[in-house]
């Protein structure tokens, strides 16, 4: 089994979207495709060992492509492929997506295969002790629902205990299921109508979550979640020194990897970074600069740099006493 | 430059430029002085075009910076997974792969000569028999063609059961869409996912390291060779000082942080007798080597073993054998009740009790609570106290506190 293997590569992909089209091609309608699935340089590599004939794939009919395959042309899984899914069918998660009697179909279909790896391989040494619960039948009736409803943008009636221990009652278009691995739960990213020209993006966390209805109302037009995020990040990003002692310099950037962020070098051993974030992110930010001691210095943004600078005082306060 | 390709033959030579650019970002040309220049254009050019949506470029003094500008937060998908789908491959690999495949979707069972004469007859096309023999048999190998032998006569056909079952199945393809973002080996399920046209329009992942995909290679052999219980030899390049060394160890257990971002192989080391930790990233080699008889009971002594792990370490800079870490922490009640779910649901089976009004005492028993500093500084502001039996670390932890005071003017 490989996973580096022309069997996965994106030229195969692209040149079996291009064979599976039941329709005779003109170069243009290949170079067409090539630009959107391949590389950016693919069409250098693709188009001229279509056009020799090194791919000998098309029939030429004048102008035309045509595909020499058949259009019910399908890849069978390699063992890599059918080992992963064996894999999956041990996870806790599964029974989310699948019924016992799908699970069970599979588990029969690959009988034969030894799964690519065992649960109690991995182990995720500072994952939060409190995930969800999976395996309960509420649990997975309210994801299922959920799921329903992001697919058909469909509004549900949520009764929710907020975490500060209140019931709330709202209508909300489910946009996103997002997935924490540390605290190893999922979120719901919602849109709460507020009223009829306003929604609100909210989180809420789907253990919480006390009943859920789906209503037959759904959201006309598809929700641009990107632009709702990044609307919502700071104009101003939190400005980061980092001092290159004790590696610090590789455990900032692996630990904000997924941020976004940009980097430069100010001297030898002095290096400067920006983080973009929002409000939501704002705790869980402060306490990540925090646990890297002196070796980040916060710059800016004025924000950030007075709630780090409230945390020091309280603590050196604390000491003192 | 003629001679450019976009597509490479060997996953491990670009592997280290996707994670400089990834995780630094700001390393300019000069700074790749372990490459020629020649090389690092062709590596540089060949990221620009897999990666072209999410390359920024920015011109600093040294030169320009090529950076890889990722937010999780706003992802489908995981866009480094583009690596893995740039195997090289050569003309007939491609044209055989389509015709033998295409072929058997409506043949039942064929021999390496039939499906020979019928490339030529259905496809114009001619091809040696031996060429033709050794795809079926790669094929067959990794799973895609079954192979029967009946007598004397080997035959090669398809099984699109599986693939057919997938194909209709939506739920397999919802988790498809969550797993290829947010579990191990994403890679395989992004490209099942291809196969099956399906694209995740449903789940984001939080905490998530993207570039932890690079290492999936290593992690791939690694479990191979765990679940084969085999020792191995891993080639490891220090992240410090670039040295390469080789070890030999057994393979027990990935021990992965979800806030860091790195990943370890957890192996015993038979010569020192005793468990290490080694960073996935620094691997770059794994040899499988022979069975190991008493695997099974390595893993028992790890999992007795595993209470006493903060993080990764198993060993103190002190060398003893065990340390407890006390801190107190002003907790207002009942306001700030979720700082001690905090300590309750991070402290890694630490006892918790309650001291007094608003005060709470936080105990463990580690190997090396040197590894718990970082943790423990995220309750600044709130520390009444810490005592550790490992005294470098207590100093350590009040010293850096007088230092952020100092940087701060506070």
């Amino acid at each position: 089994m490989e996973l580096f293997s022309e069997l996965y590569s994106c030229y195969y992909r692209v040149l079996r979207h291009l064979l599976c089209s039941q329709n005779p091609l003109t170069i243009k309608e290949i170079y067409n495709r090539i630009c959107q699935e391949g590389f950016e340089e693919s069409l250098l590599s693709i188009i001229p060992k279509l056009e020799d004939g090194s791919w000998d794939l098309f029939r030429r009919e004048g102008e035309l492509y045509l595909s020499k395959l058949s259009p019910s042309f399908c890849i069978p899984l390699t063992n890599l492929e059918k080992s992963y899914l064996k894999a999956l069918l041990a996870d806790s998660r599964i029974l989310l997506f699948l019924d016992a009697e799908q699970a069970e179909t599979l588990d029969r279909m690959l009988d034969s295969v030894q799964p690519l790896w065992h649960q109690e391989q991995f182990y995720y040494y500072d994952r939060f002790d409190d995930g969800d619960p999976y395996e309960t039948e509420t649990y997975r009736r309210h994801f299922r629902l959920l799921l329903k409803a992001q697919k058909n943008r469909q509004f549900v009636d949520i009764d929710y205990n907020s975490p500060k221990g209140n019931r709330v009652h709202h209508y909300y278009v489910p946009i996103r299921l997002e997935y924490s691995l540390k605290n190893d739960k999922f979120r719901l990213l919602a849109l709460e109508q507020r009223s009829l020209n306003y929604n609100k993006l909210e989180t809420l966390n789907i253990d919480r979550i006390a009943s859920a209805q789906l209503t037959e109302h759904t959201l006309p037009s598809s929700i641009d979640i990107n632009s709702i995020i990044q609307n919502s990040y700071y104009q101003e990003p939190l400005t980061l020194r980092i001092l290159n002692k004790r590696n610090a310099l590789e455990r900032a950037m692996l630990h904000f990897a997924n941020y976004e962020k940009n980097t430069t070098k100010i001297d030898e051993n002095t290096y400067e970074c920006l983080i973009y974030y929002n409000q939501s992110m704002e705790t869980e930010l402060l306490i990540e600069v925090l646990s890297f001691g002196p070796m980040l210095t916060v710059i800016g943004n004025e924000r950030f740099l007075k709630s780090l600078k409230a945390r020091l005082q309280k603590q050196k306060n604390l000491l003192q006493a | 430059m003629s001679d450019f390709q976009e597509l490479i033959k060997n996953f491990s030579n670009i592997r280290e430029y996707v994670r400089d650019f990834f995780v630094y970002g700001f390393k300019t040309r000069n700074e790749f002085q372990q490459k020629s220049s020649r090389t690092y254009d062709n590596q540089r050019r060949r990221l620009e075009s897999w990666l072209s949506p999410y390359v920024r470029k920015d011109y600093a003094t040294g030169g320009s910076n090529l950076s890889l500008a990722i937010d999780s937060n706003l992802l489908d998908t995981n866009p480094l997974f583009q690596v893995w789908k740039t195997k090289s491959f050569t003309d007939n690999d491609i044209v055989l792969h389509f015709f033998i495949l295409d072929l058997l979707q409506s043949s039942s069972a064929l021999t390496v000569e039939e499906i020979t004469d019928k490339l030529l007859t259905k496809y114009e096309t001619l091809f040696d028999v031996q060429v033709v023999r050794r795809k079926c048999n790669a094929y067959a190998k990794e799973g895609i063609l079954q192979k029967q032998k009946i007598g004397k006569s080997v035959t090669f056909f398809l099984d699109n059961t599986l693939i057919n079952w997938l194909k209709t199945n939506e739920n397999i393809h919802d988790a498809l869409a969550f797993y290829q973002i947010a579990g191990n080996l994403g890679i395989i399920g992004n490209v099942l996912s291809e196969q099956l046209e399906i694209q995740n329009q449903t789940f984001r992942v939080k905490h998530s390291f993207f570039v932890h995909t690079l290492e999936d290679g290593i992690l791939f052999e690694l479990l191979s060779a765990m679940n084969k219980q085999l020792m191995t030899q891993l080639e490891i390049k220090s992240s410090k000082n670039m040295h390469i060394s080789t070890i030999n160890c057994i393979p027990l257990q990935i021990f992965t942080s979800t806030r860091s971002g790195r990943r370890f192989l957890c192996a015993y080391l038979n010569s020192h007798r005793r468990f290490n930790c080694y960073r996935l990233d620094t691997i770059k080699k794994v040899f499988p080597l022979e069975n190991v008889e008493h695997y099974n009971e390595l893993l028992e002594k790890l999992n007795r073993n595993r209470p006493y792990l903060w993080g990764v370490s198993f060993q103190s800079q002190e060398r003893s054998h065990l340390d407890t870490l006390v801190m107190t922490i002003w907790v207002q009640e009942p306001s700030e009740q979720y700082i001690v779910d905090r300590l309750k649901r991070e402290g890694r089976g630490g006892t918790v009790t309650k001291t007094a009004r608003n005060t709470y005492r936080y105990e463990i028993q580690v190997f090396d609570c040197n590894e718990m500093l970082p943790w423990i500084r995220t309750f600044t502001g709130r520390i009444l106290s810490l005592e550790c039996t490992a005294k470098s670390v207590e100093k350590r932890f009040y010293e850096d506190l007088e230092n952020m005071y100092h940087m701060y003017k506070i």
